[in-house]
């Protein structure tokens, strides 16, 4: 294939846009796949992915299209994440593109994660060809959306596809507009080798697949290949391209895009972003924009029963083969036993990660309240990096603390301005920015800090604008903030699982609120069980749950005894989700009652 | 084997606020065809279980709803088809109101010789509460006239923690038990079941509940002054004058089989667990055609069969009888058991004491946190 009959090509759309609808069109349109052999979502391969009508893994597939002018084009589809946590992942995929698509639903419009990728894509020069999809659906304004994303985006949308991907509208016209819009990539076979990792999985039998776009050069069986940024050399085993499924071919050239497979066993050694080179012929610079794992969001991870401790460590690096985001290193709780402190790109990956955990693996677990990551500043002079609240040097020997702020952009209709502000304002946001996208529509800009992100920003924010908010983030910088840990004491005993560090000001709310919350969670037992929330040695609030009075079946409806076992086998049931704290049973939820607040 | 034989009478004249037990109002026109098809059940059952019932109980519902030539039929078709040996207990349940001292004359020459009568309380304004169709004077009424018709083992079933109820009310009802002069003591804590008025009238908030400390107050009131007046707990909810322990209550608790005939009735024998049909006209059917209307509720492992040996046993005051544990499951109860028994031990819900093991009288309070304790 001549590198100027080659597109690369990805598509930017919000959740349910319907970018895998479209992505499964164009692979059953071009023959790549035959209609049976398609499961409804090619692209979308784990279960929970198809659940969530997300995409975790890029997926990367090549479609053979002949174009109008009869020529044989070789287009090759790079499927991003679509959320906020991958956002460095998407950066890397669109950095292996010339173009993309950028899907906008007819009649929902342009959402704030869409303007976050598309302005990803701009700089990184892309050529974007805009697809207006779902316009068969009766509340469909096409011509409306066309105006807002170039009033928005400033995108010309002469060109712009109408297209309904459900009833097979306007495929033809996105491949035709790929082959003319999108520039064939520009490459030179016989420059040093450079390639970008894009992404990668494990194979059980292959070792570590990646992903990669060949920029330079070209990559052949039996060659000798260096990753740039980990030092890691391997001798090439397999070359090839995703039809979607792996296909080998003798060799990638410059320009093209596929997977390479060698000696690489652990997937720690394939990091998305990384270069690939050869070691006969290095390439003198590594491509830019490399980025190491930057986990976000920390929390514990511990086995109900602590006999799955093993199996819990087995699953974590099990699943950690195919995704290197994970981060994983054991952790004790005085109140949990043994466990591990967890490291997550955000709140998504980590409930998708411990979702995995309890429905491939069959693992109970207790997971901690979602922390970010502290810069405590310690008055020796010292920086401590803080992932774990209960680890929080005492009050005297703190100097003070840094907290991650985020960029925080909402999109809204403009009747809720008033509500984001006002929850932004709450949540320590400092206002930046507020831009009219067009008549009813505003995008305001915050600087938040990571950790009311976490808390519940979003949900709050869905449900003041009645589900019509979109949200996008990005870390900016730490700023000093007065923060302390707050401490909650079950039966007089502290609980260090359940600390969590706020703002001093929102301290004593806080504490109460959460001393409410677990009185609502924690159910009634023999003896009452005092609630108490504490900074420092200061109690701040007190909530008590009552004994239990009594607990006894007295009917035996005419010797119906299956009835009484079944009672007795629920509320048994009910027990395996909880945790003894000391003398206390504590359900697994009351370790993430502070997400629970409102 | 000998056994007991439980018989149900799904018919009621009114539902109770409170109950969710298998049992109806205004549907009398089934009642002839329900009998007759109850005899045949009772008729195909006596046929196949071989030995000797020892208690027999017909509960329901309000057994005395139904006419008293329909009854007549039930205990002359039971005596027929089963040989009840002549030391028996024969239980009626009874509802004031809806018998007279003819009636109970008649039951009593049947051999009936122990009336359950459902009096739940002596408060006029309650008894409308719980939507009971008698007075307390009814109850009273009935009571007088068991003893008249010849009844020598009368017990009621007393209710606590109802809407309404207050400790007060509750102690002057049972003064008025004592009165009575009665032989057993039923004590039941109102719970508020699904598909029940209370349910209901619960959810749009019109169910003015005591609260749990009121509740205890009540719970602890019973088991302190039941006992003081000669009515010695023999079970969680069940006290009686010496030599009057319900011996068909004590069937359940104590691993005995028992035999349930009519709608919904549950039977344990040969180490199954069966259920009848629930619907009284798909009863009625299939008797019609002379097929079975039980059908397998659970297969019992032998570890299921130590759980309820357990939990069940341990609902009597006497307890787990550890030697008939041996011998029934051929090892040590402590051999299964040790870790439980020592942590309950260890929380004072359980004492472990000559050959014994027995709730304390705080194990009777959080009954169930022993019992599930003992599902393995």
């Amino acid at each position: 294939m001549q590198t100027k009959n080659i597109r690369n090509f990805s598509i930017i759309a919000h959740i349910d846009h319907g970018k895998s609808t479209i992505a499964d069109r164009l692979i059953e349109y071009t023959g790549t796949l035959s209609k049976r052999e398609m499961e409804a979502q090619v692209l979308d391969t784990m279960d929970l992915e198809r659940e969530r009508g997300i995409t975790i893994k890029a997926q990367t597939v090549r479609l053979d299209y002949t174009g109008e002018d009869g020529e044989l084009y070789e287009l090759n589809l790079i499927d991003t994440p679509g959320h906020v946590d991958f956002t460095y992942e998407v950066s890397r995929s669109l950095a292996a593109c010339e173009g993309a698509l950028l899907v906008v639903d007819a009649a929902q419009g342009v959402e704030a994660q869409t303007l976050a990728n598309v302005y990803m894509a701009l700089e990184h020069n892309l050529e974007i060809i805009p697809v207006i999809n779902k316009i068969d659906l009766p509340n469909a304004d096409p011509e409306k959306v066309k105006q807002e994303i170039e009033d928005v985006i400033g995108l010309d949308t002469s060109d712009a596809v109408f297209a309904s991907a459900k009833a097979g509208i306007g495929i033809k016209e996105i491949l035709d507009k790929v082959v003319e819009k999108v520039p064939a990539p520009s490459g030179d076979d016989n420059k040093p080798l450079t390639a970008l990792i894009f992404d990668s999985y494990f194979d059980p039998y292959k070792g570590v697949i990646a992903h990669i776009r060949v920029m330079d050069g070209c990559i052949k069986k039996g060659m000798m290949l260096r990753m740039m940024a980990t030092g890691k050399n391997f001798e090439v085993t397999d070359v090839g391209c995703f039809k979607p499924a792996p296909v080998n071919m003798e060799k990638l050239s410059a320009g093209q895009v596929g997977f390479v497979a060698g000696s690489l066993k652990n997937v720690k050694d394939v990091r998305v972003g990384d270069t690939v080179t050869s070691m006969e012929n290095p390439a003198a610079k590594a491509l830019e924009g490399y980025r190491g794992v930057n986990p976000m969001v920390y929390c514990g991870l511990y086995p109900v029963d602590s006999a799955d401790y093993d199996n819990l460590k087995d699953a974590l690096e099990k699943l950690q083969l195919n995704d290197a985001a994970l981060v994983f290193e054991p952790e004790t709780s005085m109140a949990l036993g043994f466990g591990y402190r967890c490291g997550f790109l955000g709140l998504l990956h980590m409930d998708v990660v411990q979702e995995r955990l309890e429905r491939e693996y069959d693992l109970r677990l207790i997971t901690t309240a979602p922390s970010v990551i502290y810069h405590v500043h310690k008055t020796n002079g010292e920086m401590l990096k803080i992932d774990n609240p209960s680890k929080l040097p005492p009050a005297t020997e703190v100097e003070f603390i840094e907290e991650p702020y985020v960029k925080a952009t909402v999109i809204v209709p403009n009747d809720y301005v008033g509500a984001v502000m006002e929850i932004s304002q709450e949540k320590r946001g400092e206002f930046k920015n507020m831009d009219y996208l067009d008549v009813n529509r505003v995008m305001i800009t915050y600087h938040i800090p990571l950790s009311e992100i976490i808390y519940d920003y979003f949900d709050r924010l869905k449900s003041a604008t009645r589900g019509y908010a979109s949200l996008d983030y990005e870390l900016v910088d730490y700023k000093q903030s007065k923060l302390v840990k707050l401490d909650i004491l079950l039966n007089a005993e502290p609980v260090d699982a359940l600390s969590i560090i706020v703002h001093t000001e929102r301290a004593a709310a806080r504490g109460r609120q959460l001393a409410a919350k677990l009185k609502e969670i924690i159910p009634q037992q023999m003896f009452e069980i005092p609630i108490q929330a504490a900074v420092g040695s200061k109690i701040i609030a007190r909530e008590n749950v009552r004994a239990m009075r009594k607990d006894v079946l007295a009917k035996c409806y005419g010797g119906d005894i299956s009835r009484k076992r079944k009672l007795l086998e629920k509320q048994k049931e009910g027990k395996k989700r909880m945790k003894s704290v000391g003398n206390v049973e504590v359900p697994q939820e009351a370790f993430m009652a502070i997400l629970k607040i409102d | 084997m000998n056994y007991g034989v439980y018989i149900h009478i799904p018919f009621c004249r009114k539902k109770c606020f409170y109950c969710d037990f298998p049992s109806f109002a205004g549907k009398e026109k089934y009642m002839e065809d329900y009998v007759a098809a109850l005899c045949r059940e009772i008729t195909m059952q006596g046929a196949l279980l071989p030995g000797k019932a020892v208690t027999v109980y017909i509960g329901g519902g309000t057994p005395t709803t139904l006419p008293l030539k329909l009854l007549e039929k039930i205990i002359v078709q039971l005596r027929a088809s089963f040989e009840i040996v002549n030391d028996n207990e024969f239980t009626i349940e009874v509802n004031p109101g809806t018998v007279t001292l003819a009636i109970l004359e008649r039951l009593h020459e049947l051999g009936v010789n122990r009336l359950s009568i459902g009096v739940q309380s002596f408060n006029d304004n309650l008894l409308q509460r719980i939507g009971r169709v008698h007075t307390a004077d009814t109850a009273r009424y009935a009571v007088l006239m068991a003893r008249q018709a010849g009844f020598a083992n009368v017990s009621i079933d007393l209710m606590y923690g109802l809407p309404g109820q207050t400790l007060t009310i509750l102690e002057e009802s049972v003064m008025q038990a004592f009165e009575l002069d009665l032989q057993h003591i039923s004590i039941y804590g109102l719970q508020v079941e699904e598909d029940t008025v209370f349910f209901r009238q619960r959810d749009m908030g019109k169910l003015d509940l005591p609260d749990e400390d009121q509740v205890e107050q009540m719970y602890d009131y019973m088991v302190y002054v039941l006992p003081k007046h000669g009515y010695a707990r023999y079970e969680i909810s069940n006290f009686a004058r010496p030599g009057f322990a319900s011996r068909h209550n004590m069937s359940y608790w104590q691993n005995v089989p028992y035999v349930g005939l009519g709608a919904a009735a549950h039977s344990y024998y040969n180490g199954h667990r069966l259920a009848n049909l629930q619907d009284i006209s798909a009863y009625i059917a299939k008797l019609q055609k002379g097929e079975a209307v039980s059908f397998e509720e659970e297969i019992i492992t032998s570890e299921i069969s130590m759980e309820e040996f357990c939990f069940l046993a341990l609902r009597t005051t006497k307890g787990i009888d550890k030697a008939a544990f041996s011998a029934a499951f051929h090892c040590m109860i402590e051999s299964v058991y040790s870790d439980v028994i020592a942590a309950m031990k260890s929380k004072g819900l359980l004492v472990d004491e000559g050959g014994w093991i027995h709730l304390t009288p705080l194990g009777m309070k959080y009954g169930n946190i022993v019992f599930e304790a003992f599902l393995l």
